[in-house]
């Protein structure tokens, strides 16, 4: 796997052979203690979320849920992962075996606990504090547990656009934060020192070590309970039953090159200048190769992710069409999958590029390839959707007790694309986020000097088709107090597209009110540093999803139901749909 | 025995339907006997089934001072969607935030997943003009002509069912109220409830889901609580008549016909109670409560003799969840039961569950054209059940189908043999259903090793003794009449209110004068309620609570409060008192972090007498000749064979008695497996208490 840097010259990931590291005869596992052990895998991840969730003190973590749990074989290759969010699908597994790298297996000893936030190696932000375990067992290294949380804040600049990782905040090199069970007390001083509201770093750093000892404690119990080579044996079994699943239905796809292009509206400093996005899938057998080597170049604004999460982008598309319900989530299900990418693109950056909006570009990407695959499966495949967080940063000083806060409106639901069958879904999460909740609105006004005026379906923002695109949303949030706020959305200018002659959806959009006075026709959708006084108001809206098939075509009995929801106008219904009402 | 007043003579009568069985406990205080009845349901008319459970227990309506109801009208009003035509009145600017819900995409790289889809069209969510602060501050005043105007529109619609919503109402109800007050004015046959009633916790869209789903299926459900109020008075019932809530405390019928979302898992909850009453009786502490019926299997903890309560339910699975944000039993559900089918997948990974073959077709062995092998197929296979034991011999079981579905379907193609195909399907259903066992408790930081399981439901004691040991826990208890443990759970429940009340401040901060306002509030509220009920309880009991957390923290734990902490205006005790509440559940505390109070709560219960455990005839320990009826192979993995295993008649058992395993003891509806290493005895009220053997 890709922790060695990409040269210039196109490399591409080569598929590993299914392993046979032991000589003799290797323990077996049946298809009933396979099954027992899927679920025991399952339900170790899924302890570590819970107890993540529930112990975390922001609410990116327990409320967004930004974060990701996982069990990873002596390795680093991934047994189960709990999302999280989809786009943390690599960043655990380089992160550990960067750390085996670092330390070589001789340095790594019981009672360590390793810690990280490089951006360059977890491929996203500086905010994502990564802790990783290594579980012995009967003496040897037999498996890691990792959690990849995301912290409020981890210094650095407030607001504006960032032009380096330095201006981002603290930097902590792969280091042991706790060393044969001594905690580094040092390490945790110089974090204490760097970040604005420690004691909030401090609680999320316990519940991320209480979500991976909680990892650890349970797949011991299951090693106790099945022994080692058994256990390990069905491991392996389950990887190959996933790698199985993902070639079968990667034969299933036509054989052939795949193109698509897109772009991303602006970097946020060159006003109005697109990166391009294009992709190419080469399809063969039972194999795919994204190929991400004509992406945009690293950009100055804050958009540039790692390689880890140039990655992440094809694996995650790649699940998504062939193996999108096969849990858990683990490495079998990518061995049959090649990824193609050069170092400098806006999702293989090196330092010192920016990277605290990482999540926005690799999102679209994904989009893309699901564009670019519509042709040859248009029955897996789905129109573009909003492809934004839609979030709002917030802070300022509060009149309750006269503390900084640090706040956000969104994430922000969105309109996804139509399918085939279906509908696009409306005001749901972007690719990036997964099993992500937005903020109660009765709680966010209890902690934050807002008050939300609206927050509803933008009507007629899904594209027209035979089948619609979701509706994105609108919020209107009003200040009760002096606010500071910054928006970096994109996807203004290049609205959720529509397949096989469907239409596209709204656009992103973002606006402010001040002293009364609507402003919503900005350039683009990034405002920055902006400062509202009482009674002055943000706007987010989120596009639509793309359509997918002509509107025309579209059920008339749909069509009214749409009227009567008011999701589709009756103008619009007329005009486009071309429906006698 | 001295009869002290004309209600302790006369008969308490329970009744809980389920799906496909209608069961009737009743307790007879002269005789001091516990009679059972078991009868299908009718669906066409559900209290036929009960009258007809009432005459198979050989009881009457007349005789009886107490009719205690479960069912599942409620919850199936809601999963099937048969409710009302309701509308949905909400805070101007805020129509459309049931259908944004939560946003997620817990299934997240599944391109065709859909969201929850709400009891109430769009069309029909309507807006008011009105707005609170987060204070409870009036921000925009309510204009009550556009309450009008929504009234007009809900009329010419034809809605039967009205949800009132407003932003922060929990801080000041006076918008709601009033805006509940115009609407029964305009719309007088209409149900209309207030969010307000049912839940005073921050969480609009949470709070939202509650109140449309009272507003959904209230018409329905208040229409059944009625109908077989009138049944009852027309069979000569002269009693109360209370209904089972999802905490498993009970309410008043007319109650109930208002707050129908209180009754949603009414079934589960009893069989908890159930439980708890057994604790009592046997001086345990702690307990995992383990119901496993046909499609599902659910566990609840007793911890310190209570029962634990969740805030939230999600209705309908986590991914299509519609929240329902009200006290209810924490029941940690998997979709193992009897009727779960095992499928092997395209790469050859073998599943048991979560699909079911349900009633009908049901398994291959009911011979009802069920063709798939399901759990229950797996226990007759291996010797578990007996083909013609099944429901005391009523239903015959084929054989031969069970081993061909299971031959077919997984044996052959996993290259094994059908008895270790039989054998392995039993071991993923416990695996998995170990899972609910212990989620339910570690969820709380609790050790589910630690704790006896009390096993019910039809297929509960099959295969407890198997969770048992995948847990490590030593002690299984299964109850009498397993298959009837709902029911008679209903017997020891007690009145309850529960009122919550969102109350955000820091504890250091906390003025105690405002905060004994509020409880003393909620106090008065649940005491009207209890009042109303008109049942006068042996004693009313008022438990304190606030959910709290660390400054920062999301999730609050709920922490009991004695009343002398409050009345001393003891910081520093309720903080400590956090501290370990914490600690227990998470591991860790923050002794020098701040703290903060999210909710109060309070909960009043009328003490209801209960009626004693009846003891049975005592015998010696080994059981009489009556009780062994016969051997027959079983198939341990243990042992890796069959072997000829003694068959025990429950009936027949005596106190005392004891038996190890591997044995097999039947009764009508259920049959309890001793697999090899365990020992059990049957105590003086003839539970059978087993030692669990230990895993291999």
């Amino acid at each position: 796997m890709p922790t060695s840097k990409a040269t210039k010259s196109t490399k591409a990931k080569t598929t590993r052979p299914p392993r046979r590291q032991t000589a003799g005869p290797r323990i077996q596992a049946d298809a009933v203690l396979t099954e027992i052990v899927r679920n025991g895998v399952l339900a170790v991840t899924e302890e570590m979320k819970t107890n993540l969730m529930r112990t975390a003190y922001n609410m990116i973590i327990y409320e967004a849920l930004d974060f990701t749990v996982g069990l990873f074989t002596a390795e680093g290759d991934t047994i189960s992962i709990g999302l999280g969010l989809p786009s943390f699908i690599r960043g655990m597994s380089e992160t550990i075996r960067a750390e085996l790298k670092k330390f070589g297996v001789d340095g790594i000893e019981p009672g360590d606990i390793l810690v990280t936030n490089d951006a360059y190696l977890t491929g996203s932000h500086l905010h994502h504090f990564t802790f990783s375990l290594p579980i012995f067992y009967d003496g040897k290294l037999t498996g890691w547990t990792c959690c990849m949380a995301h912290w409020p804040d981890v210094g650095g600049v407030l607001g504006g656009i960032t032009t380096d990782i330095f201006a981002e905040g603290i930097q902590i090199p792969i280091m042991k934060y706790r060393k044969a069970g001594i905690v580094n007390q040092e390490l945790v001083d110089i974090i204490q020192m760097n970040v604005r509201i420690p004691d909030r770093a401090m609680g999320d750093l316990r519940a991320q070590i209480i979500a991976i000892t909680t990892g650890e404690r349970r797949f011991t119990e299951l090693l106790q309970r099945y022994g080692r080579e058994p256990v390990l044996a069905a491991i392996r079994n389950i990887m190959d039953q996933s790698e199985q699943a993902a070639r079968a239905h990667t034969r299933t796809i036509p054989d052939g090159t795949y193109e698509a292009e897109s772009f991303m509206d602006d970097d946020g400093v060159e006003v109005g200048k697109r990166i391009p996005i294009k992709v190419r899938i080469i399809k063969k057998g039972d194999e795919m190769t994204i190929d991400l080597t004509e992406v945009g170049r690293q950009v100055r604004g804050f958009f540039n992710s790692g390689i880890t999460t140039g990655y992440a982008c094809a694996q995650v598309a790649y699940k998504c069409l062939t193996s999108p319900t096969d849990y858990p989530i683990n490495e079998g299900s990518f061995r049959s999958l090649k990824v193609k990418l050069v170092e400098g693109t806006v999702v293989t950056a090196v330092k010192p590029a920016a990277m605290r909006w990482w999540m926005t570009f690799p999102m679209t990407i994904i989009d893309t390839v699901f564009k670019a695959m519509a042709g040859a499966i248009p029955e897996r495949s789905i129109a573009a959707h909003h492809a934004d967080l839609g979030v709002a940063m917030l802070h300022g000083i509060s009149p309750g007790d006269g503390r900084l806060f640090l706040s956000s409106v969104g994430p922000s639901g969105g309109g996804w694309g139509a399918k085939h069958n279906a509908d696009g879904t409306s005001a749901t999460v972007c690719m990036n986020d997964g099993d992500t909740h937005n903020h109660p609105i009765e709680q966010l006004e209890a902690k934050t000097p807002i008050l939300f005026e609206r927050h509803a379906l933008r009507n007629d923002s899904g594209g027209a088709g035979r089948f619609r695109g979701g509706l994105g949303t609108e919020q209107i949030v009003r200040a009760r107090a002096p606010i500071n706020f910054n928006i970096q959305v994109d996807r203004m200018h290049c609205a959720p597209w529509g397949l096989a002659g469907g239409h596209a959806g709204a656009g992103n959009q973002v606006g402010v009110r001040i002293d009364g006075m609507l402003k919503d026709d900005f350039l683009n959708a990034k405002v920055l540093s902006t400062r509202l006084k009482q009674g002055d108001a943000l706007i987010i809206r989120t596009g639509g999803g793309g359509g997918f098939g002509k509107p025309e075509e579209r059920d008339p009995a749909k069509v009214a139901n749409d009227v009567r929801q008011g999701y589709v106008s009756p103008a619009v219904a007329k005009d486009t749909y071309k429906a006698k009402l | 025995m001295i009869v002290r007043s004309k209600q302790n003579v006369r008969t308490r009568l329970a009744s809980d339907i389920g799906g496909t069985f209608t069961d009737v406990a009743a307790f007879d205080p002269k005789s001091g006997r516990l009679l059972l009845g078991k009868t299908l349901s009718t669906p066409a008319d559900l209290a036929d089934g009960i009258t007809r459970g009432v005459e198979k227990a050989g009881t009457t309506y007349a005789d009886a001072a107490l009719f205690l109801h479960g069912s599942t009208i409620a919850i199936n009003t809601m999963l099937e969607r048969t409710g009302a035509k309701a509308g949905l009145l909400i805070t101007e600017g805020f129509r459309d935030i049931y259908e944004i819900g939560r946003i997620n995409r817990p299934d997240a790289y599944n391109l065709f997943f859909t969201k929850h889809v709400p009891l109430i069209e769009r069309a029909l969510c309507l807006e008011v003009r009105e707005r609170l602060t987060a204070e409870g501050d009036v921000d925009t005043p309510l204009d009550e002509d556009s309450v009008h105007k929504t009234c007009d529109r809900l009329i010419a619609e034809g809605v039967q069912a009205v949800a009132i919503m407003l932003f922060h109402c929990y801080r000041n109800p006076s918008h709601e109220s009033r805006v509940k007050a115009i609407v029964q004015a305009r719309l007088p046959h209409a149900f209309v409830t207030a969010s307000h009633e049912l839940s005073q916790e921050y969480r609009e869209f949470e709070r939202c889901s509650t109140v449309a789903a009272n507003a959904f299926i209230g018409p329905r459900v208040s229409q059944y609580i009625a109908s077989i109020d009138a049944h009852l008075h027309r069979s000569g019932f002269t009693g109360h008549f209370l209904l089972v809530q999802s905490t498993g405390g009970l309410y008043e019928s007319k109650q109930a016909q208002m707050q129908c979302v209180r009754m949603l898992e009414s079934g589960p909850a009893a069989g908890i109670v159930g439980a708890q009453a057994l604790c009592r009786t046997l001086g345990l502490p702690d307990a995992v409560a383990f119901d496993m019926g046909g499609t599902t299997a659910k566990a609840g903890v007793i911890y310190r003799g209570e029962i634990l309560t969740a805030s939230t339910a999600l209705i309908g699975g986590y991914d299509h969840a519609l929240p329902v944000q009200i006290p209810m039993v924490d029941v940690f559900e998997v979709g193992t039961g009897g009727g779960s089918i095992a499928t092997i997948g395209p790469t050859g990974a073998l599943h048991v569950g979560p699909h079911s073959a349900g009633a009908d077709p049901g398994p291959a062995s009911y011979g009802r054209g069920g063709q798939l092998p399901t759990v229950t197929d797996a226990n007759l296979v291996l010797g578990r059940l007996g083909a013609d034991r099944f429901l005391g011999g009523e239903m015959q079981l084929d054989t031969g189908a069970a081993e061909k579905a299971i031959r077919d379907h997984i044996a052959k193609p996993l290259r094994m043999s059908l008895l270790q195909a039989a054998d392995g399907m039993l071991r993923i259903a416990a695996t998995t259903m170990s899972y609910a066992v212990k989620g339910v408790s570690t969820d709380r930081g609790m050790d589910a090793a630690a704790f006896p399981l009390i096993a019910y439901g039809g297929a509960g004691p099959l295969h407890a003794s198997a969770i048992a040991r995948e847990i490590g826990m030593s002690t299984l208890v299964i109850p009498r009449a397993p298959g009837h443990f709902c029911a008679f759970g209903m017997l020891h429940s007690d009145l309850r209110y529960d009122l919550v009340r969102t109350w955000f401040t820091r504890l250091v901060d906390a003025s105690f004068a405002d905060l004994k306002k509020v409880f003393d509030a909620l106090i008065a509220e649940g005491k009207e309620s209890l009042a109303r009920s008109q049942i006068k309880p042996a004693k009313t009991v008022i438990a304190y609570a606030a959910d709290m957390r660390y400054v920062g923290q999301e999730h609050p734990v709920t922490v009991d409060l004695s009343p002398d902490v409050i009345r001393k205006r003891d910081r520093d005790a309720i903080k400590d008192h956090f501290g370990a509440v914490h600690a227990r559940r998470y591991g860790t505390s923050a002794p020098k972090e701040p703290a903060e109070i999210v909710s109060l709560r309070i909960t009043v219960t009328g003490v209801m007498k209960k009626p004693p455990l009846e003891p049975i005839a005592c015998g010696g320990p080994t059981p009489s000749r009556d009780a062994a009826s016969g051997t027959r192979p079983v198939y341990f993995a243990e042992l890796g064979k069959a072997v000829r295993t003694p068959v025990f008649a429950r009936d027949a058992l005596r106190a005392r008695n004891r038996i190890k395993g591997p044995a097999l003891i039947e009764e009508y509806a259920s049959t309890t497996v001793l697999l090899p290493g365990d020992a059990m005895r049957v105590d003086d009220f003839g539970n059978l208490i087993i030692a669990v053997g230990r895993r291999r």
